[in-house]
């Protein structure tokens, strides 16, 4: 049963999270996360001594590299995600802290059983598991308006987007009378139209899922409206068990029969990319700035995919990594600064160097590692999913995407720019509360050392991905 | 005898010395500086004594390093220079030494000034000293972006006047014109790397060695397709920076915002990397997408040397006429590599050296007027060489070497390039060249005479300035002894660069 500990686990720190929810005292919110958290690192800890290898229910349910990669990832997001959400101080939400941490964990629970899932019907189970819980996140704070409204969006855009996933799968499992996402070669090897229609399809719903432009347009309003620490954790987590559901999908299951769907990816990959980047640019709300930003990062993501090629897909996944720390951390210095300032706009940041110069730091090397500059996580990231794309001739896109790049550190720089150039707005430095502190201190270690000395994350990422090929 | 790793301790000095201003110089300005002067010093040494030590016999890449980076990649950290980077190594090293004392008087945030001063230096000694291109990558990055800060927030607003479809993009987002420059500086080179990334990317993919090595690189023989774009890319990400019109117009911008220190390592140094990585990289790699292009090359150095002349003459403000010069010398540069001959060449070279250093000397020169007397305007100054005779003579001298007047370091370059372009392919090209040391002449001639020789300002302003003092002397001699010993003595300087040149003009061919 060790192939499912860290579900059951999971379960366990669930319970536990529950039953202190109700005896506990309502107006402690600290308690239940920080339970929370020391759960998380135990499995965290208990998923590096786990080794791949097994498989359940004829192939339906895998503990491959792959599967253990993504759950550590999983895991190690939402340890941030609920570090920096422990200091969220509205009283609305201190009644309801264990609902919060609850419906976290339950998402979470979704991902873990997403990694594994190398089965139609579980992968969309497991898929809605980890979708419904945030629909209901964003709407946390119910007495705010906007995030109501943007609960609301993100609810019905991304139903939509579960029933094209749906309908697509349908068609694969007509074709092939099998649910089992092996069964998928074989019958394009068969040379049905509807299978194919029915993969382009999915692909499309799944494109909802990580924000691939066009189908991103709930990003903005749901960053915006709502909690930072949140967004953080919703940025990474979420869109990287959409990428795990396409390497399972497309690549374990279509495999080298690449006709179909590279021109689709690279095409993907080119609009989001400058989509991304060109609506970035006149954002004032910080949040939104970096909603557009990750929407470019999906599209970079998604170059390394168009490659179809082991290293394509390590890169990716060393991608992902750069983007957990890189953009986890800047969300986790938005929380920071809105607490301090209650404001979101990006004159909020107007001399923070001279404030705070460790935040300030913190935040530019965020800034550097998500704009792809040498000696920080990003740099390499950007670099490998160039690498990979040009290794399959793909130069024009890289070409794109290298120019591209400019556009983003413009936007970066602005803001780099605020915090360095401009004079403050007011005097004194800003509190940070220790554990938001603590959460950005583990991203910035982790964007230093990746980018610093980025070899065994490279090999880790080329193993797990040369198991998929 | 121990061996030194000469290379990696010239690169990295400056690192260590920001990093110790980081961290342990903490509001005391005098230490600061102290840190800087004796880390920049010891990387001048060190230069001088590899100058020294290298072996003019023995041709190819000497002091020769070597640290595996990430293997499975081919990723190395490789060091070593050949007769032309050793060059460009010396040339650094005397800009910044004199950099960090013309800067002397730097009162606000000095501690960081002074970090992100060294920290971009470190960057410019890894462009030129790395034979991995990878690495050379990840220095040239290192030195294009510290300057964004040091420009934007140490940099000078008020006399630049932004126009244009950029200005206008950025009076939206609301920036000002210090800030403006630095972005589009900044802007500017990391486009251009994003074409040199490519192009690096390409060349690694096609060779099949897995490995970024330039030694490696140079034995393979890439399809004439391939090389072709390439060479573009190369042209295109390097040309940027080296100032090829018409993407030079980030350079008089940038340099006229920016603070001297920066301003003299930006034009002397900086400008260099993009003509350097253009002869290594493009012309060193790539022998039949050289032959190819050469004449676009050559033909748009001409442009370069005529509009940035025709330029600094309409030019009001004082470091605007020294950054428009600068985009016409770098047009020397440029047509002396066009040239594919040994003299053009080596013309080409000791142009970056000797640009370098005189173009060094006028923004630490222009820094001293500007400091004392608040002014850059031309035609409100006048008759100052009466009230600082040292500045008045240094201005002078550098002016005679930029022009050209034999026994400078800026004739022998020149003649050097004229002879190359006229042995060349095409010698119409002498003839651009000439006009434009024709046209140097006299805007800098009228220059000179206006705000030093002339008759006095009636502007009270300007009564009673003081002379260069103390520390600020020790930039201008050095920068002049150097400037008048390699135009006297040109071939220590031509000997080495010889033993680079001709392996490499051997390569495309040119040479038996």
């Amino acid at each position: 049963m060790r192939a499912f500990s860290l579900e059951a686990g999971l379960l366990v720190l669930m319970l536990i999270v529950f039953v202190g929810g109700i005896f506990g005292r309502r107006d402690d919110s600290r308690r239940v996360g920080v339970v929370s958290v020391l759960g998380l690192v135990a499995l965290f800890y208990w998923s590096l001594r786990l080794g791949p290898g097994a498989s359940y229910w004829g192939g339906a349910y895998v503990v491959d590299d792959l599967a253990l990669f993504a759950k550590r990832l999983f895991l190690g997001a939402t340890v941030i995600g609920i570090l920096g959400s422990l200091t969220l101080r509205a009283p609305a939400f201190a009644r309801r802290a264990t609902e919060y941490y609850l419906i976290m964990l339950s998402s979470l629970l979704g991902m873990l059983v997403l990694a594994s899932a190398r089965d139609l019907i579980l992968l969309f189970v497991a898929f809605e598991l980890m979708s419904i819980p945030l629909y209901a996140l964003t709407g946390f704070q119910k007495r705010d308006g906007a995030a109501v409204e943007a609960a609301l969006k993100f609810f019905l855009v991304g139903t939509v987007s579960s029933a094209l996933i749906a309908y697509g799968l349908s068609f694969v499992y007509g074709v092939t009378r099998t649910t089992l996402i092996s069964g998928i070669g074989p019958g394009l090897a068969g040379g049905s139209p509807l299978l194919i229609l029915g993969l382009v399809i999915t692909l499309a719903g799944l494109g909802f899922k990580i924000a691939a432009f066009p189908f991103h347009m709930w990003v903005p309003d749901t960053y915006e409206a709502a909690n930072a620490p949140f967004v953080a954790w919703l940025s990474v987590a979420p869109k990287a068990a959409g990428f795990v559901v396409i390497f399972r999908l497309y690549l374990e299951g279509v495999g080298d029969n690449v006709v179909l769907w590279v021109p689709m990816a690279t095409g993907l990959a080119a609009v989001t990319i400058v989509a991304g980047n060109l609506m970035a640019i006149p954002q004032q709300n910080i949040k939104r700035l970096l909603a557009y930003s990750g929407i470019a990062h999906i599209g970079y993501m998604l170059t390394g995919l168009a490659a179809v090629s082991a290293s394509g897909v390590a890169m990716m996944l060393f991608y992902l990594v750069a983007y957990l720390f890189g953009n986890m951390g800047a969300f986790l210095v938005v929380e920071a600064v809105s607490q301090a300032e209650g404001s979101d706009n990006i004159t909020a940041y107007r001399g923070l160097a001279q404030r705070s110069p460790v935040l300030a730091l913190a935040m530019l090397l965020f800034l550097l590692s998500l704009g792809g500059i040498p000696f920080v996580a990003g740099f390499w990231a950007k670099l490998y999913v160039f690498w990979a794309a040009a290794e399959k001739g793909l130069y024009l896109l890289v070409l794109l995407g290298a120019v591209l790049t400019v556009v983003a550190l413009f936007y970066y720089l602005l803001v780099a720019k605020r915090m360095y150039i401009d004079a403050p707005a007011r005097p004194g430095p800003i509190a940070v509360p220790p554990l938001l502190a603590l959460g950005i201190l583990i991203c910035g270690v982790g964007v230093v050392a990746m980018g610093v000395y980025p070899k065994p994350f490279v090999l880790t990422a080329l193993r797990v991905a040369a198991a998929i090929f | 005898m121990i061996a030194l790793p000469n290379l990696s301790l010239i690169t990295w000095m400056p690192f260590i010395g920001a990093i110790l201003i980081m961290f342990g110089a903490r509001h005391n300005p005098f230490l600061v500086r102290l840190i800087a002067v004796v880390t920049t010093g010891i990387s001048l040494v060190l230069s001088l004594r590899i100058f020294w030590l290298y072996d003019r016999e023995a041709a190819g890449y000497q002091f020769y390093e070597e640290l595996s980076l990430v293997p499975p990649l081919g990723i190395t950290y490789q060091l070593g220079v050949d007769g032309m980077s050793l060059l460009m190594v010396l040339l650094t090293s005397i800009i910044i030494f004199a950099g960090v004392w013309a800067s002397w008087t730097m009162k606000e945030r000095s501690q960081e000034f002074y970090a992100l001063l060294l920290i971009l230096v470190s960057g410019v000694y890894g462009v030129f000293v790395s034979l991995d291109l990878f690495v050379l990558f990840l220095f040239y990055e290192i030195a294009v972006l510290p300057m964004y800060l040091l420009i934007g927030i140490w940099g000078s607003s008020g006399e630049v006047r932004p126009q244009g479809i950029f200005a206008w993009a950025f009076r939206r987002t609301g920036v000002g014109t210090k800030e403006y420059a630095a972005m589009k500086l900044t802007l500017y080179l990391l486009f251009g790397s994003a074409f040199i990334l490519v192009g690096i990317l390409a060349l690694y993919v096609s060779a099949d060695s897995s490995s970024f090595s330039l030694l490696e690189l140079e034995q393979v023989r890439f399809s004439p397709q391939l090389q072709s774009w390439v060479f573009l890319a190369f042209y295109v990400g390097f040309g940027i920076l080296a100032g090829i019109w018409p993407l030079h117009t980030w350079s008089p911008d940038g340099h006229a915002s920016a603070p001297t220190a920066v301003s003299m390592l930006h034009a002397g140094v900086l400008m260099k990397l993009g003509a350097y990585g253009v002869v290594r990289l493009g012309m060193g790699l790539l022998p039949d997408g050289t032959h190819q292009w050469m004449w676009l090359v050559g033909t748009i150095a001409c442009v370069n040397i005529v509009y940035g002349a025709l330029s600094a003459m309409a030019q009001v403000d004082l470091k605007y006429v020294i950054a428009y010069s600068s985009v016409s010398h770098m047009g020397v540069v440029m047509l002396g590599a066009a040239t594919l001959t040994e003299s053009g060449l080596n013309g080409s070279v000791f142009q970056m050296f000797a640009h370098g250093i005189m173009t060094g000397l006028f923004f630490a020169l222009v820094g001293l007027v500007y400091e004392k007397a608040h002014s850059r305007e031309i035609f409100r100054m006048g008759g100052f060489g009466s009230m600082m005779p040292g500045i008045a003579t240094a201005f002078t001298i550098g002016g005679l070497s930029s022009l050209g007047l034999p026994a400078t370091a800026g004739f022998v370059a020149e003649f050097l390039t004229f002879l190359g372009a006229w042995q060349s392919r095409f010698p119409w090209w002498l003839f651009p060249g000439v006009i434009g040391a024709f046209l140097t002449s006299i805007y800098v001639l009228r220059v000179t005479k206006q705000i030093f020789w002339g008759p006095p300002s009636t502007d009270p302003h300007f009564h009673g300035l003081p002379d260069a003092r103390g520390p600020e002397w020790a930039a201008l001699i050095i920068l002049v002894f150097v400037l008048i010993l390699f135009g006297v003595a040109p071939g220590i300087a031509i000997n080495p660069v010889d033993t680079a040149t001709v392996p490499l003009l051997t390569r495309l061919g040119v040479l038996p």
